[in-house]
């Protein structure tokens, strides 16, 4: 392992620093946000049970049949509620951006699909069970009799097998099968089989019957829930990226296969974006159009121009450090909770490895610290191949961080981010950066990296919420 | 999750719930009352149409359902299951036979003075599937409106059907001018109850 400090190094901190155990102002209001939106989250799974409950439903579990068509409704009710509630959390909603940050907000979108799919299909078993024992028939015919003269329930079936297929695309294992436009045309029918599930929800069943108040909750919050999607999903990128024009200004060279891109355009400080967030870019050029990729800020974002750092890795963002001056370029974003945001203690820990090291520069540009209460580590396989080096040193010297690049291999079998030098040596994250435990840690590298950096912070006793880290992968 | 979250998250849950419930058990116990009065007028016809003839027609059966109400209230009280079954069912067969009697002299004198206007209350026809209950109105000679008052509901699905099939029921209704309609495929237990209801309030009304 070779360690480089660059000269950043700070003396002795002054004796007045600040009390660095104290929490960040930051941090209790992006909670209090956080508590909101999960109380609401699991009260709306709450008021569809109160609605069954309303409606007497506490009274039908007299007879199995009753019992089973009951309990197949509250699941088709919750789990509608569920996947309601997946939309709403891919839909990119502002305040859920704020509050959890984007990949935090999929992760848990990608955790409530098996629940959800589970629900649906105990509705639909439920009750076929619980018919076909009311009308003393077996589940076959009880199933043909829903289909040929149950209103809207073609439709409804329909909207069940497209959800099978969205959830199955969706497993680790099959999704690695596809390209990730394949994968994301099929989940997009998952809008469509939510949509074509209401009608049967409205004809069939009295609990959202006309005239009740449960219907207009229910549409209200379907048309709450579609609004979100169409206005945050679909209409504001667009709004956004017509009223800021942005085009490429200049494409600087790093390394081989890697530039900093800047583009400008007009009004760029009324997007608020803040260093570290990412956007989903799409440059109007041959070959690149068709693809849309989420680049991170690689230095902190002003009214003039954005800048990121892209390495050529996919099929088409190979092509990408050789975008042309001028090109057009739309945009969904700002994203992401890996900022100022974040914070929850005043001194800070800022990791990065390979290009990784383009959100950490940004961020390193305006993340509040005093001097001293910063280090910043960057990881390399040997001290040629890091990038915006040069930035790094430079900014760490003006805002009083330490620098310390760690080169080396990682040792075969061993799951570290370290080097195998450093490794056989006893050290660890806590041994390299002082008060780690009062620190926030800001994470950004290749996933399997990402997770050992992770492993070895949470074994030095740092809580999670001090850990920040957001995952690009699909 | 904050703990704070789970426990405020805990907190409203379960008062919404209850809220739910609280209503809940107000509703059953209401259509419970209504199951109760809706059994003494087991197979009467009431008619808010106001003529002579009708309203003693009414006053008959009412007198009828209350004969069979007060016998429904001794039965319990005797409290051996077979004997009230017994005396209940003896004295709803009274009842109706009474109401039935009543209804046709209505009918009868109804009918000498020409099919009435006005809004007619069918009876309640148990099915399998809970109550049936419907009114017409009759307007100038023709039917212009039925209205179900109880559509079989018990289980989901049956509401699903009810809800199917009572419009279709509807317009049949009124294309043909009478409750001699077909039954709507798949609903029939619902269209028997429904055009039951039906033709014991054109009945009333001596249409």
């Amino acid at each position: 392992m070779s360690l480089d400090t660059r000269k950043t190094r700070v003396g002795t901190a002054p004796a007045n620093t600040p009390r660095v155990t104290s929490p960040h102002p930051a941090y209790q209001k992006r909670m209090r946000l956080a508590d909101s939106l999960q109380i609401l989250c699991i009260a709306s799974v709450a008021i569809v049970i109160a609605i069954f409950l309303a409606d007497g439903g506490a009274a039908k579990f007299g007879t199995p049949a009753d019992a089973f068509t009951s309990l197949g409704i509250i699941a088709g009710l919750v789990g509608t509620d569920l996947l309601l509630i997946m939309l709403v959390l891919a839909a990119r909603l502002p305040p859920i951006d704020r509050a959890f940050g984007h990949d935090q907000a999929m992760a848990v979108h990608q955790s409530l699909g098996k629940p959800a799919l589970y629900l649906i299909l105990g509705h639909a078993a439920l009750l076929i069970t619980g018919y076909s024992l009311a009308e003393n028939v077996n589940v076959v015919v009880e199933t043909w009799n829903m289909f040929t003269t149950l209103p809207d329930m073609p439709l409804a079936f329909l909207g069940l097998a497209l959800m099978i297929g969205v959830v199955i695309t969706s497993l680790v294992v099959v999704r690695r099968k596809f390209r990730y436009e394949a994968w994301h045309a099929v989940h997009l029918l998952a809008y469509f089989s939510v949509l074509v599930a209401i009608p049967h929800q409205l004809s069939v069943g009295g609990l959202l019957r006309d005239g009740a108040i449960a219907r207009y909750y229910w549409l209200a919050l379907y048309a709450a829930v579609a609004g979100s999607i169409i206005v945050f999903r679909f209409l504001l990128p667009v709004i956004r990226s017509l009223r800021h024009r942005l085009v490429v200004d200049r494409v600087d060279a790093v390394a081989p296969g890697v530039a900093s891109i800047t583009l400008t355009g007009r009004k760029l400080d009324r997007l608020r974006a803040t260093s570290g967030q990412f956007f989903v870019w799409r440059f109007w050029a041959d070959g690149l159009w068709w693809q849309a990729h989420p680049f991170s800020l690689s230095s902190a974002p002003s009214a003039r121009g954005l800048r990121i750092t892209v390495r050529g890795l996919g099929d088409a963002s190979k092509q990408l450090p050789h975008v042309k001056r001028g090109t057009r370029v739309s945009f969904e974003g700002p994203y992401g909770l890996f900022t100022e945001n974040a914070r929850t203690l005043l001194r800070v820990v800022l990791i990065a490895a390979g290009i990784g090291v383009a959100p950490i520069r940004s961020l390193l540009e305006t993340v509040s610290f005093a001097p001293g209460n910063a280090t910043v580590l960057l990881r390399s396989h040997s001290l040629g191949d890091t990038y915006l080096v040069d930035e790094l040193t430079d900014l760490c010297r003006r805002r009083g961080a330490e620098l310390r690049i760690i080169a080396g291999k990682r040792p075969k079998g061993v799951s570290t981010w370290l080097p195998a030098d450093a490794v056989s040596a006893g050290i660890s994250l806590s041994t390299i950066v002082p008060e780690l435990e009062s620190s926030d840690i800001y994470i950004c590298g290749p996933r399997p990296w990402t997770d050992a950096v992770v492993r070895d912070a949470r074994s030095a006793g740092v809580p999670k919420k001090q850990i920040h880290y957001e995952r690009f992968d699909w | 999750m904050r703990a704070r979250a789970v426990a405020l998250a805990t907190l409203a849950s379960v008062s919404i719930v209850g809220i739910g419930w609280q209503l809940g058990s107000s509703a059953i116990e209401a259509s419970q009352s209504l199951t109760a009065s809706s059994g003494g007028t087991a197979m009467a016809a009431t008619v808010t149409a106001t003529t002579d003839a009708a309203a003693r027609a009414a006053a008959a059966a009412k007198g009828a359902a209350d004969v069979a109400a007060a016998a429904k209230a001794q039965a319990d009280t005797a409290n051996t299951a077979a004997s009230a079954q017994a005396a209940a069912d003896a004295a709803a067969a009274n009842a109706a036979a009474a109401a039935q009697a009543a209804a046709t002299a209505a009918a009868a004198t109804a009918a000498q003075a020409a099919a009435q206007s006005g809004t007619f209350t069918g009876a309640v026809v148990q099915t399998q599937y809970g109550n049936m209950q419907v009114s017409v109105t009759i307007a100038n000679g023709a039917i212009t409106e039925v209205l179900p008052l109880q559509l079989t509901n018990r289980g989901g699905r049956s509401v699903g059907i009810s809800n199917q099939a009572a419009p279709i029921l509807r317009s049949e209704v009124l294309t043909a001018q009478s409750a001699k309609v077909q039954n709507v495929s798949g609903a029939t237990y619902t269209s028997e109850g429904y055009l039951r209801s039906l033709q014991s309030a054109l009945d009333t009304a001596g249409f």
